[in-house]
């Protein structure tokens, strides 16, 4: 999934040569699709391969990254280091947020279970920050119940402070259905661009529901 | 920290082929600043060092006082000669009606801004939603209340580096340290490099309407003719946005 | 920090680096011990520089100060910070009235001396330490970067030096600062020390650190044993961590760190601790005043060091500060480590570790939220929804009340 900071990096990398030290924790780049960024007009689109919503503005789609997860999708309306909009359309039980997570890396991104609690599903949020997106410090500010996708969810809201020394805000929505894992999540600077996105993101996740099974299958 | 990756970041991205190159972008609807407006220079950054063997970079407090001061009396002739009042915000407790940590956020946030004007704009990267709309971001409600504060018109973020090589310098330079970095190279080839990006935000509106980028092998920033110089290279050519240019034509 | 260095400045930083403890890195030349009664301070109080490098040296690091100074990293409670001040104004010697010192909040170990005269202590460093004496040596330490100029003294150093091995080590280290930059900037003001650490001082300038750290602590009362305390700690979680995830414990970053050595500059601390310690004198540990100092802080500092899911460093400081006798707050701590690190078995023992931690009255309220959902999940459906309920009356206002509230209800 696509923290924009990591991103955001690994787009630098893209721009000039790659390079620097990948030591603990670092990443790669590399193995890049084509990274074009593609235009998501206002209609109902398939995101992350099993869900439908529909925004009412332009956004842009992050072309996938070698460390997306298979049903993941990432938009952003103004740019990776400043806001991303994040599409889980099912993580599979046993399974991290995150791909390419080695045994032995020294800090892990814990693996999803199918029975977890609300709170440990936000500190494994939490730990994807920490341990992938640089934040220093986070602060849960709300976790509370609401559907999604038409079955019962959560609702978890977060402050975190990466070294650029920008605080964030971040909400992530999302439900466990059939043993998976299916989140919206969005990230973006607490100071003008949170406040002025989320109406929007409101309105895509309201507008979100599942593709229906038979579409799945197929 | 985002300042100076800005300025690597942005001079890298510039080809390689020729010794003075600048880049620029501007809101569609940019006219250059003309006739009576103010200026406000954001805490302006300026280095001067001498790269030692193996790339290492020794700042020297001199040089460096020496062309900050000359830059900013070229800023303030060049700006003066366009109508314009220039004022320095030497630090973030300068602004009556604001306190630091007012002013460290707006820095901050121009920060995540430059840093996607440069992965968007100048990294090739181009957003879809952005295309053919020059540069189109903003810093929101808090510049605008940095305008109010203040009473200025225009922000202006400024940062440049220099660098002098010394004897010692070698071969291995390219190697080294100035090389890839933070997963991208800026080599420094030849013998000194300037760097440096000077942007412009309009408080009355919060928008970030200009951004510029330069990197040069020639000029000495110590002098005051080679302080100039940078600042007529970086300021002295800005072009107005696309509509405004149509709207002319 | 922001703005902060361009990587140029970052380079000179690296150059005449300033970190101390957190890389298990030496420069590989065997080196004898450097006594304590040797060392003796090279400046005198209200040191000012006069040579063209040494000041150019200051001036970048006068305005890398006043970046850190505002930055939103630093921890500011003013209890806090004033704690540390007495505690440089303690082991700092000559300089005692001029150096500066800041508080990150990056759980890492590491604190790292400027030229200046300011120093930045990393929070995990705080997480880590048993005792206000722990603490002094890694500050008195730091002091004797200072004390003995070393900053300039290796920036001369590398500058006259032209051999590979110089400049590769610079490399090495840039590179290894490089891994930092994708985990954002701060990390990347961790990256500093690291840099610094790499690039930093010789192993005869940490020698000389060492020694004179151990002569201030033992001057000014500080139990001087602390000092190789604080290694074999280090030594002991670096190996703790690897061995968790069964890889060879970090050696440091450097290609050229053929005989890191920490185990050397452990039994030379201890050697040199012994010989300041002369008899019929006591020496102050400082715990009761150490933690009454963090008491405020430690849930925060635990916190950000659990969540980070490197589980063999984060038990073994977590059992190592109970080695001073266990709290709600440790257990519910281990319970959480136990529990990122998602083996086999491990929900099972953290639900124990849960239970055990809401029996001591400084249980953080979370430990009765984790405690009712862990009960919950083992189908004890009652006593966790109670447990639930003892956390909404310990924190009626937590942020997560409603989400708790709906799974008692249910």
């Amino acid at each position: 999934m696509k923290k924009v900071l990591i991103a955001f990096f690994a787009a630098l990398s893209l721009a000039a040569c790659a390079g620097g030290g990948g030591g603990e924790g670092g990443y790669r780049a590399g193995g890049f699709g084509s990274p074009r960024f593609r235009l998501i007009e206002p209609r109902e689109h398939d995101v992350a391969r099993t869900m439908r919503v529909t925004p009412t503005m332009r956004w842009n789609r992050t072309p996938r990254m070698i460390y997306d997860i298979p049903r993941e999708e990432n938009w952003t309306l103004h740019g990776l280091p400043l806001d991303g909009l994040t599409f889980i359309g099912g993580l599979e039980d046993g399974r991290p947020l995150v791909r390419w997570q080695r045994r032995r890396d020294i800090r892990q991104v814990p693996n999803f279970r199918a029975d977890m609690s609300p709170p440990e599903i936000a500190s494994m949020i939490e730990t994807f920050y920490r341990i992938r997106a640089g934040s220093v410090s986070f602060t849960m500010t709300g976790l509370q119940p609401r559907t999604f996708l038409g079955q019962p969810g959560f609702q978890y809201d977060y402050e975190h402070l990466g070294g650029n020394e920008v605080t964030r805000q971040g909400r992530v929505v999302g439900a466990v259905i059939g043993n998976r894992l299916y989140m919206i999540l969005f990230d973006a600077p607490k100071r003008h661009f949170f406040p002025e996105i989320i109406p929007e993101v409101e309105r895509i996740i309201d507008s979100a529901r599942l593709e229906n099974e038979r579409q799945r299958r197929g | 920290m985002i300042r100076s990756a800005l300025v690597l970041l942005t001079a890298s991205s510039l080809a390689l082929a020729g010794c003075v190159q600048t880049r620029q972008f501007a809101d569609v609807e940019f006219s250059p600043p003309q006739g009576d407006f103010s200026l406000l220079v954001m805490r302006p950054y300026v280095s001067v060092g001498q790269i030692q063997t193996g790339g290492l970079v020794e700042p020297r407090a001199e040089w460096t006082e020496q062309a900050r001061g000359y830059i900013l009396e070229a800023l303030r002739q060049q700006q003066a000669a366009r109508g314009g009042r220039t004022e320095i915000l030497e630090t973030r407790g300068g602004v009556r009606g604001m306190s630091d940590e007012e002013v460290a956020e707006i820095e901050r946030l121009f920060g995540a801004v430059g840093s996607a004007i440069v992965v968007h704009r100048y990294a090739g990267l181009t957003l879809p939603t952005k295309r053919r709309q020059g540069l189109d971001w903003t810093l929101g409600q808090d510049a605008v209340r940095l305008g109010q504060a203040t009473g200025m018109d225009y922000a202006l973020f400024l940062n440049a580096q220099d660098s002098y090589a010394s004897s010692g310098r070698i071969a291995l330079q390219v190697l080294g340290v100035a090389g890839c970095l933070i997963g991208f190279c800026a080599p420094q080839i030849g013998g000194g490099s300037q760097q440096a990006y000077a942007s412009l935000v309009d408080l009355r509106t919060g928008e970030v309407v200009w951004f510029n980028v330069l990197r040069a092998q020639t000029g000495d920033i110590r002098t005051r003719e080679g302080a100039a110089q940078l600042v007529d290279r970086l300021l002295g050519h800005m072009r107005a946005g696309r509509n405004v240019r149509n709207r002319r034509n | 920090m922001h703005d902060a260095l361009p990587l140029t400045r970052r380079m000179m930083l690296a150059g005449m680096g300033c970190a101390c403890c957190t890389g298990l890195i030496g420069a590989g030349e065997a080196l004898a011990r450097v006594s304590p009664g040797a060392m003796r301070p090279l400046i005198g109080p209200g040191y000012r520089p006069t040579d063209a490098d040494e000041r150019g040296m200051w001036a970048e690091y006068e305005r890398v100060e006043q970046e850190i100074a505002g930055s939103n990293l630093l921890i500011t409670d003013p209890n806090l910070v004033s704690y540390l001040r007495s505690i440089v104004g303690r082991v700092g010697g000559v300089a005692a009235n001029d150096l500066r010192i800041y508080l990150a909040r990056i759980p890492e170990f590491n604190a790292f001396m400027a030229p200046t005269g300011f120093m930045v202590v990393f929070s995990g460093l705080l997480t880590r330490m048993r005792d206000e004496a722990q603490l002094s040596a890694v500050i008195a330490h730091e002091a004797g970067h200072f004390l003995r100029r070393h900053h300039i003294r290796r920036w001369r150093d590398v500058r006259r030096r032209t051999d590979l091995f110089a400049i590769f080590a610079m490399g090495a280290g840039v590179g290894g600062a490089a891994s930092g930059v994708y985990l954002g900037d701060a990390v990347r003001l961790a990256q500093l020390g690291t840099i610094l650490t790499l690039a930093a001082y010789s192993r005869e300038l940490e020698a000389e650190a060492d020694a004179m750290g151990v002569s201030l602590m033992a001057e000014t009362g500080y139990e001087p044993l602390a000092a190789p305390e604080v290694w074999r700690q280090l030594i002991q979680e670096t190996e703790a961590s690897a061995e968790m995830r069964r890889r060879r414990p970090r050696r440091g970053y450097s290609l050229l760190a053929s005989h890191p050595a920490p185990e050397t500059r452990m039994t030379d601390l201890r050697l040199s601790a012994a010989e300041v310690r002369t008899a019929g004198r006591t020496f102050d540990r400082g715990r009761d005043r150490y933690v009454a100092a963090l008491a405020n802080h430690r849930k925060m500092l635990l916190d950000d060091q659990v969540k980070l899911n490197d589980p063999g460093a984060s038990l073994f400081i977590i059992r190592n500060l109970a080695a001073d006798g266990w709290t709600g707050m440790l257990r519910y701590y281990e319970a959480e480590a136990v529990r990122l690190r998602g083996r086999r078995g491990d929900r099972e023992l953290a639900a124990q570790s849960y239970a055990d931690a809401v029996r001591y009255p400084d249980a953080p309220p979370e430990a009765w939220r984790m405690h009712g959902y862990a009960l919950i999940q083992a189908g004890r459906r009652d006593e966790g929804k109670a447990a639930l309920a003892r956390y909404l009356q310990l924190a009626p206002n937590a942020p997560d009340a409603a989400m708790v509230r709906h799974s008692i209800q249910q």
